[in-house]
């Protein structure tokens, strides 16, 4: 009997430790390692101002552990989604709360263009109404291209203003028997979704903002002559094998985390990667950002009269299980504390009109931000806001498909057909 | 003659041999493995871990000392040093200062720097930088080396998963949770399989054929499928997620292999020792306990290691059923999943961590695996 209860009380405790108190606000989102303890650092700053607890939990496979948890019901109050697309769906899913009303009037007034971002967190729900459901904290710039200034100086080449002066360079580092471009595409299972970036940036350069608009919406078709050149367009960047490091058949094998690291190898693999502002986590240990490793806008066509547009993606965060703590903690992320906090850290734009801008922890951040607030058109990542069975399935392997050697036309046409075949 | 009991075959030597070759490349991915958890980020990134054995010829970037660090002697402005801080200095073959001359000069030879003054560099490192102006800048000059770079390893992989403060409270937490999650997980299912496995074998009862191939059945459900509405159940009876929830559902998902294994091995256990038992007038539970169980370790063993094994290993499972909101109760497999970092970049630690998470299941392989030869073979070989 003795030997019965201890083991009872044992089965107990570890009942009880498995349900530790999750304090008031209960967060479930895709950052680990320094991320986290950056959403910390925001979050502490939360529970300082409110007296409230919270806890938050951090994941690699974000997308597929919220479904599951939200289907059964064990969802966290707010869940961070990397894309607005995947947040739509759960919307349509009865599975989100809609923001206290308000908070678009907030986001119109202090976000720069304000409007869009309203629009990116707007879904119809289950009803199908429209309510807005997502509030956008933390912004990176896509449209950047990454070299080594030491490397440029060496061999003389200048920072290109326009994409003609861009193409131009391309040539002159071939002439001199180099490699202008460090392009993988290789992300395990997401493999090709760094191609996804090139044809939405060059569909940006080609195109008005609507046109991108309606191919994002699939109100202009994949496979339309326009979405196609804009392919074709990568492929001049992609597919030429003098403008590739290792040849055009190593960009679908070459790993997007391995690639920038071309830059930085002696002799130089390449002199230019075009990639968005996180990349810096990938370079080779102890490189300083803005003494070894440089950006710069990826230029627009001076040509074509369409302004400087910069493609960009965000978090979003959304209520998945309702309760007055998570909408108080959505209204502390509207504080401007709340954004200085990170930006004092690494790795954090934001859209933020009135913070100020001197807290950036280095002065690459603040020319990045620069980049973001001179944007004559902004425009979100298109395949995260295309269903996911595209933008996060048939876009990605399309591209690897076109970047292995297939037709630009005949891997738009499967593209349009998987989307069809979804609705 | 040849096929005499006893004798030994001809192809005794091809059988040794290719099963030698076999476990050579069975081991090859471990030994990489093992090897690059040696190695920093930038070696394995830059090279394969076959090259990090043998002295091989690199080509580096190094920085010779800033330009605060200047002197002046006779007049001009002098920066010197080592190239390499180790003792162990490589030998420079060829060496230059512009990245699109990286080998223009030999050592003992001087270069003439774009930016004015110029610098020598002896072949073990040592450089002398001259100049009649001031050196200008925050940062060294790049100096570009081709050199013959002895075998580097460090064991900062395993200090960083192992003992770095910031990890390692989570780690020994996260150790405890595994333990936790397995051992109960093992032992459960096996104290279940085994009850269901005597009735299945030695009870008479009608539907019991039917009942043994439904089990077999399940084996083939993919537990995949069982997830969502497994989860949905647990909240709605209040399990919830937590150390219960995940038990209940390893035990789930293990009994179909469980009870089938058990019941095959009980079944080719001999007929007449139950009979006469059961004649002598024991019933069903003693002879289980008394005589089934004892005979049938070696099967129980078998079991236990594998379930072992699945559920110290097991992400998917936890992931589901274990993991709350409060963030306490993250078992190891997470943990190493989250050193990776959130884009997954870090390969060194990818491979430390492996051989550190391998540690608890080749204790109980190699405890164990005197009965698992035994317990494989159970109901394959009568």
């Amino acid at each position: 009997m003795k030997k019965i209860n201890s083991l009872a009380c044992m089965v107990a405790a570890l009942l009880t430790a498995g349900t530790v108190q999750a304090g008031n606000v209960s967060l479930f989102g895709p950052w680990l390692g320094p991320d986290q303890e950056n959403v910390e650092a925001v979050l502490d700053g939360y529970a300082k101002s409110t007296g409230n607890t919270y806890s938050y939990v951090g994941s690699d496979s974000f997308e597929q552990q919220v479904r599951i948890d939200s289907e059964a019901g064990s969802a966290a109050n707010v869940s961070i989604f990397p894309q607005p697309g995947l947040a739509a769906d759960f919307a349509k899913l009865g599975f989100l709360t809609p923001l206290a009303s308000g908070t678009g009037d907030w986001i119109r007034d202090n976000y720069a263009a304000g409007q869009s971002w309203v629009d990116l967190g707007t879904y119809a729900g289950p009803g199908g109404q429209d309510n807005l459901y997502g509030f956008f904290y933390k912004v990176d710039v896509k449209s950047l291209v990454w070299y080594n200034p030491e490397n440029f100086e060496d061999a003389g080449y200048s920072v290109p203003g326009t994409m003609e002066e861009l193409k131009a360079l391309n040539d002159k580092i071939v002439a001199d028997g180099s490699t202008p471009w460090c392009i993988g595409l290789g992300s395990g299972g997401a493999t090709g979704w760094p191609a996804t970036d090139w044809v939405e940036d060059l569909m940006l350069r080609t195109q008005p903002p609507a046109v991108y608009d309606h191919w994002v919406s699939n109100e202009m078709k994949f496979n339309d002559p326009r979405v196609v050149a804009a392919i074709e367009e990568f492929g001049a960047f992609a597919r030429n094998e003098a403008y590739v490091a290792g040849g055009s058949g190593a960009v679908s094998t070459t790993d997007f985390r391995d690639s920038p690291k071309g830059l930085f190898s002696s002799p130089a693999q390449c002199y230019m990667h075009r990639q968005a502002s996180f990349i810096p986590a990938f370079f080779p240990e102890g490189t300083v950002v803005g003494e070894d490793a440089d950006f710069f806008y990826f230029p627009a066509y001076a040509n074509k009269d369409l302004g400087s547009p910069v493609l960009g993606a965000g978090t979003v965060f959304v209520i998945t299980n309702d309760s007055p703590d998570a909408h108080g903690l959505i209204e502390y992320l509207q504080s401007t504390e709340a954004h200085e906090i990170w930006m004092a850290r690494k790795g954090f734009l934001t859209p933020h009109k009135g913070v100020d801008t001197s807290v950036f922890s280095d002065p690459t951040l603040k020319k990045m931000n620069d980049i973001l607030l001179g944007a004559t058109t902004f425009r979100f990542d298109g395949s995260d806001l295309m269903p996911g069975g595209v933008g996060a399935g048939s876009f990605w392997t399309g591209m690897v498909d076109y970047a292995d050697g297939k037709s630009a036309q005949s891997v738009a046409d499967a593209i349009q057909a998987s989307w069809d075949a979804l609705k | 003659m040849n096929n005499l009991v006893g004798h030994k075959s001809s192809l005794r030597w091809a059988v040794h041999i290719s099963v030698a070759v076999l476990v050579v490349l069975w081991l090859i991915p471990t030994l990489g493995l093992l090897v690059s958890s040696f190695r920093t980020a930038d070696q394995i990134s830059t090279s394969g871990w076959w090259q990090a054995l043998v002295t091989t010829e690199q080509n580096v970037i190094m920085r010779t000392a800033k330009p605060q660090d200047q002197q002046i002697i006779d007049g001009k402005y002098v920066i010197e040093g080592m190239l390499f801080s180790s003792k162990k200095s490589p030998e420079i073959l060829a060496w230059g200062v512009s990245s699109i001359a990286i080998d223009d000069y030999i050592p003992g030879e001087t270069a003439k720097l774009r930016k004015g003054g110029e610098i020598s560099l002896r072949g073990d490192g040592y450089y002398h930088m001259v100049s009649d102006k001031p050196f200008k800048g925050s940062r060294g000059t790049r100096v570009f080396v081709k050199a013959s770079m002895p075998p580097e390893f460090t064991l900062d992989n395993y200090r960083n998963v192992l003992f770095d403060p910031a990890n390692v409270s989570g780690m020994a937490k996260a150790f405890l949770s595994t333990l936790t999650v397995a051992i109960p997980a093992t032992i459960i299912p096996i104290l279940i399989a085994a009850f269901a496995a005597y009735a299945l074998a030695w009870m008479q009862f009608p539907g019991r054929a039917l009942l043994v191939a439904f089990i077999v059945g399940l084996l083939v459900v993919p537990l995949q499928m069982a997830l969502i509405p497994l989860l949905k159940l647990h909240m709605q009876i209040g399990i919830g997620k937590g150390f219960l929830g995940v038990w209940l559902a390893h035990t789930g998902f293990g009994l179909p292999l469980a009870i089938y294994l058990l019941r095959n091995y009980m079944v080719g256990l001999p007929k007449d020792i139950i009979e006469n038992s059961r004649i002598d007038g024991a019933t069903d539970f003693q002879i289980f306990m008394k005589i089934i169980l004892p005979l049938s370790f070696p099967a129980l063993a078998a079991f236990s290691i594998f379930q072992f094994l699945w559920t110290w290993n097991d992400l998917l499972v936890a992931k589901v059923f274990l993991f709350d909101s409060s963030g306490q109760t993250v078992v190891m497999t997470a943990k190493l999943v989250e050193l990776l970092g959130s884009k997954g970049g870090n390969w060194e630690i990818l491979a430390t961590s492996a051989f550190v998470s391998i540690v608890v299941p080749l204790i109980v392989f190699f405890t164990l695996q005197k009965y698992l030869v035994r317990g494989l073979l159970t109901g394959s070989v009568k």
